[in-house]
């Protein structure tokens, strides 16, 4: 246990002073913020400022879907209307399009109402077509049948749905984007973190291997002991990351621009509950991919072979990602139950359905279970490879091979 | 004198190969032993066992008198011929992690450390990382990761490689010092020349099988003097002379085997009588001839 405990304060303190940790310590929350900023920023900004003419037969309903759409005040377009519109005036609209003076325009006429555009699948625009529209055509029947305009606002007005989460026996406001935000962000950082620090360890098992300092090292200690010592001392490395991050945020928002943040609505409050998940949820999903990658790596020569399995670790990862609107609205659900219990993706899908709900303790538990089977089984399976692996020079071994060296050691 | 290394009768098997078959040998507290033989002949397996990175499949390895145990390698110090070091490290903080390895406490490897490194002329390289250093600085500071622990049995593989003859002889002085103060020093090499000025036993395997061992004088004495070295100026019919089984003459200097139980003496007459003798030397065979005729002698068996 000393030599374990040398080894990994070895590997601690040379990763912890090297390069790499102080890079990806501010990068990786750099860039979370970035693709946070830039996600927010494009849906605001999707469908904006186009250039829409309004042509039907009917001047005053004309002015009513413009008065719609310029009321959207977001969207920033510029509306022209052509009315009473005629064939002639359709022309002159398609060359517009033709010469990009014009986005595109809405066709009244008796068989419906046609959106021509430059583009197709603008979602966000015929989005708002569409709203306005129909709530100039409501305007009109309304006003038809005799209501007064400052009744028929009255009537239109759209009603607004707060969400709040019955938890605890009480109901509390909150705001379905931001659960999902934490629920997200506490994902992605873990299946960063995890994969990371898992493919160091099998980077860190190559460049041993290639720097030939085994045959050293496995004259006083254990194969083992190195395993375990390197195993410790990474991780160690992943959670003093962890940690900095954790230190960092909760001191950013106690500032001026995190209370601005969380007065817009943001408001993203992770309780403790889910921190202490999180470490924990690192820890085993470090151990299982990290044993798996320094397994792995003892069987291959050269970085390069190695990188080539790193897809196997990036399948989980996409799996998990890929369902994640699925767990989001479905988190009870017996596939949402199964893939949280599937030890690769558990980390992650267990806290992406913490996103809409909290799962029952029973389940995490389970999960957690599961997961530390799968870490033991993984270690033996690895620690077997690694023996004999470490030191094999040459080649890449091939799948008949290391199952030779499974019954051989 | 303590035998420090015994090893009885250990075989060691891979998939494909035999790799070490029925190998005795020891190694007594002392004395400098040369482990020699061709690629792949089983050597570094050999040693493998000594250290305890591979076990026997039969045989017994006994290390200061006792079976083996993980406990006695605190006191060995190996260099294995595939070394290296980690690059990123500071000279001395490898230094006293290796020394930590072998029981050492941080301040006791930190000051070996560096009267280690003022002895062996480094001690300005002790705060650089060691990627930054050369080839044959980091080969010194291998050599004192091995000693750091004072160990009692010292096993070096191809300890001189790469070493300009500067520093090479500078590490063969110290470790005949450390014959000197009683370590057990295993040896393993190409180099016939050193093995024959350094070793006082050897032990010669081909194939996994020991071939040849002993002490240094007995071996040699196992074969006859039945060599010549000769330099002359004049006629060299002489070299025509019935004795002579084989000869290599380059100009002035002859090397010549003789046949088997030949009178040396009778050549001497006759070459006096053709030519100018400077020097006829009779001389038993180098360690590198035994070599090659011992393992040649196997190879085309």
């Amino acid at each position: 246990m000393r030599d374990a405990l040398l080894i990994a304060k070895r590997e601690y303190l040379e990763q912890v002073r090297g390069r790499a940790f102080k890079v990806t310590t501010i990068l990786i929350p750099v860039i979370f913020i970035a693709i946070i900023g830039v996600m927010a920023l494009s849906g605001k900004n999707s469908g904006v400022g186009k250039h829409i003419t309004v042509a039907a037969q009917d001047a005053d309903f004309a002015n009513l879907v413009r008065d719609r759409l310029l009321a959207d005040k977001d969207a920033r377009m510029t509306v022209d209307v052509v009315a009473p519109a005629t064939d002639a005036d359709r022309q002159a609209l398609h060359a517009k399009i033709d010469q990009k003076q014009l986005d595109g325009f809405l066709w009244f006429d008796s068989a419906g109402v046609k959106f021509v555009s430059r583009s197709s699948g603008d979602f966000a625009t015929e989005g708002r077509l569409k709203d306005a529209v129909n709530r100039a055509a409501v305007q009109q029947r309304l006003t038809a049948r005799g209501i007064a305009p400052g009744d028929v606002s009255a009537l239109t007005d759209s009603v607004k749905i707060e969400t709040e989460q019955y938890k605890n026996g009480k109901e509390i406001k909150t705001n379905a984007t931001s659960t999902f935000i934490a629920a997200y962000i506490m994902a992605f950082l873990l299946s960063i973190t995890v994969v990371m620090y898992g493919m160091n360890v099998g980077r860190s098992v190559i460049q041993e291997k290639t720097s030939r300092i085994f045959e050293v090292m496995l004259s006083t200690v254990r194969p083992g002991d190195m395993l375990a010592g390197k195993l410790i001392g990474i991780g160690a490395v992943g959670l003093t990351q962890l940690a900095i991050w954790l230190v960092g945020a909760v001191l950013l928002s106690g500032t001026a621009l995190a209370t601005q943040l969380m007065s817009s609505g943001f408001k993203v409050d992770i309780p403790v509950a889910e921190i202490v998940l999180f470490g924990v949820y690192f820890i085993l999903g470090y151990a299982l991919y990290s044993s798996f990658f320094a397994g792995l790596a003892a069987t291959c020569d050269t970085e390069q072979e190695l990188q080539q399995y790193t897809p196997l670790a990036a399948i989980p990862i996409w799996l998990s990602f890929g369902m994640i609107t699925f767990l989001l609205s479905n988190p009870n659900s017996w596939i949402s139950i199964a893939i949280s219990m599937f030890p690769p993706c558990a980390p992650i899908t267990m806290f992406l359905r913490m996103g809409s709900q909290f799962p029952p303790v029973w389940q995490i538990a389970l999960s957690i279970f599961l997961m530390l089977v799968s870490v033991y089984a993984m270690l033996w399976l690895s620690a077997r490879l690694y023996r004999v692996g470490i030191l094999m020079y040459g080649k890449r071994a091939t799948l008949p091979e290391m199952i030779r060296w499974l019954r051989y050691s | 004198m303590a035998n420090v290394v015994e090893l009885d009768h250990i075989s060691k098997a891979y998939e494909k190969k035999i790799a070490v078959h029925d190998l005795s040998l020891r190694i007594d507290a002392g004395t400098m032993f040369g482990l020699l033989g061709p690629n792949g002949a089983g050597k570094t397996s050999s040693i493998r066992m000594i250290v305890g990175i591979t076990m026997p499949d039969s045989g017994v390895v006994n290390l200061f008198g006792k079976p083996f145990t993980r406990e006695s390698l605190k006191q060995v110090g190996y260099l294995p011929e595939e070394r290296g070091l980690y690059k990123k490290m500071k000279v001395l903080e490898q230094l006293i992690f290796m020394g930590e390895l072998h029981g050492l406490d941080a301040a006791t490897a930190g000051k070996r450390a560096h009267d280690w490194c003022e002895r062996l002329q480094i001690l300005e390289a002790v705060e650089k990382k060691t990627e930054e250093l050369s080839k044959g600085m980091q080969q010194k500071i291998q050599f004192i990761a091995t000693l750091l622990h004072d160990p009692q049995l010292i096993i070096m593989d191809e300890p001189f490689s790469g070493l300009d003859p500067v520093n090479a002889t500078l590490l063969q002085d110290t470790l005949i010092d450390l014959k000197k103060a009683g370590k057990a020093i295993l040896f393993s090499t190409h180099r016939m020349d050193q093995v024959e000025k350094l070793c006082d036993a050897i032990c010669l395997i081909n194939r996994g099988k020991a071939v040849l061992s002993g002490g240094m004088r007995e071996v040699k004495s196992r074969y006859e003097r039945n060599h010549v070295v000769l330099h002359f100026e004049g006629d060299n019919s002489f070299l025509t002379h019935s004795s002579i089984a084989e000869y290599k003459d380059y100009a002035g200097h002859v090397e010549i085997r003789l046949k088997p139980h030949a009178d040396a003496q009778s050549l001497l007459r006759e070459a006096a009588q053709k030519a100018t003798i400077y020097k006829f030397e009779l001389v038993e065979p180098s360690l590198e001839e035994i070599f090659i005729q011992t393992v040649g002698e196997k190879v085309d068996a």
